[in-house]
């Protein structure tokens, strides 16, 4: 059968146990007498489908599953990455300060040309808060990547979170396809600037791009 | 609970998906139209007939019951989960097939299928040794629309 995707993206998700990782909009519902059959066993990875500029992409997603407790991931986790979310909870300032071992811990691990966002996570829980946007921000800008605040429990901004991560993937692989069908001769090359994203609706949303 | 095939011819165009194959709780697209095909699972079971003067090895097909786990499970059961048969799958070659979907951990040589935003599942089962995946027809919704309503 013919494949029925452009491009098929691996991405991580990466933080301390209790960020919210895996936390989705909706659980299927358990209760005192039952319990349900997934949740005893744990979720190993997900694919999904996102159209992206007329292209078709599979997201393979991969969580640690409760590797991070020992605060070390292996090296065979980070293979063939091309894309990480760094995940605190915005109610937990340890979860924050941790974001710069677990940066540290890709530095020496995986492919140094893998994307990585930064994503404060349980924003719906305001009165909690305990990690400012600003201190987030300045995280991100220190590492040179993009930031958001998300609430995968409310489904507030998950989706435009990977939608970000994967365009810059398929930005830097596309750059990198045309240098290599067409290599630059010396002297300058002129590129057109990239695209700008709509920043102005985001910036409304308490995130930040 | 039925498992018969003949409600579900209606689904099936050219031995394939007809629809939209989404999840029941919460509408998540797991399939788009036409990109599994629809299977009985059957293995052969041989008979030899040891008549007075041939030796006859015949066979006949034999459906293949699977017992997928319940998606509720009462307390306790974990480690001998409620199980029902199951007959008639939607049978999907390369995972990357799918539109959405979730993988649980393994167990054994399974790892189970679940809807990729609500988590309900087991929907079927992955076979690792053949890579081949199963997503159970009375597990799953048929509908028209793309869209998650």
């Amino acid at each position: 059968m013919a494949k029925t995707y452009d491009y098929l993206f691996k991405l991580l998700l990466i933080g301390d146990s209790g960020v919210g990782k895996t936390c989705v909009l909706f659980r299927f519902s358990e209760d005192a007498f039952n319990t349900t059959f997934i949740s005893t066993i744990g979720i190993d990875f997900k694919i999904r489908t996102i159209d992206l500029d007329g292209k078709k992409i599979k997201l393979q997603i991969w969580d640690t599953a409760g590797q991070e407790r020992f605060r070390t991931i292996t090296t065979a986790y980070y293979r063939g990455a091309m894309g990480i979310m760094l995940v605190y909870d915005i109610t937990n300032e340890k979860s924050f300060e941790n974001i710069k071992n677990w940066i540290r811990n890709i530095e020496e691990n995986a492919s140094a040309d893998v994307e990585k966002m930064l994503l404060g996570n349980k924003c719906e829980l305001e009165e909690k808060r305990q990690v400012s946007r600003e201190r987030g921000e300045q995280l991100a800008i220190e590492y040179g990547i993009k930031f958001i605040e998300t609430s995968a429990k409310a489904s507030i901004r998950v989706e435009e979170a990977f939608f970000t991560l994967a365009r810059d993937i398929k930005t830097k692989m596309e750059k990198k396809l045309k240098e290599a069908s067409n290599p630059p001769k010396g002297g300058h090359q002129l590129r057109a600037s990239e695209p700008q994203k709509k920043p102005t609706s985001w910036l409304s949303r308490c995130t930040l791009l | 609970m039925p498992d018969c095939s003949e409600y579900y011819q209606t689904e099936i165009s050219e031995g394939r998906n007809k629809r939209v194959i989404k999840c029941k709780f919460c509408s998540s697209v797991i399939l788009t139209p036409s990109s599994a095909s629809f299977t009985r699972l059957e293995v052969r079971k041989y008979i030899c007939l040891n008549l007075i003067i041939f030796h006859v090895t015949m066979y006949e097909p034999v459906i293949i019951i699977y017992k997928l786990p319940h998606i509720r499970q009462t307390k306790g059961s974990e480690s001998d989960p409620e199980t029902e048969d199951i007959i008639h799958f939607w049978a999907v070659e390369d995972m990357m097939t799918f539109y959405n979907v979730g993988f649980s951990n393994t167990v054994g040589n399974t790892k189970y299928l679940t809807c990729a935003d609500c988590e309900a599942g087991p929907i079927g089962y992955h076979d690792i040794p053949s890579k081949m995946s199963y997503v159970a027809l009375s597990r799953v919704l048929h509908s028209n629309s793309t869209e998650k309503n």
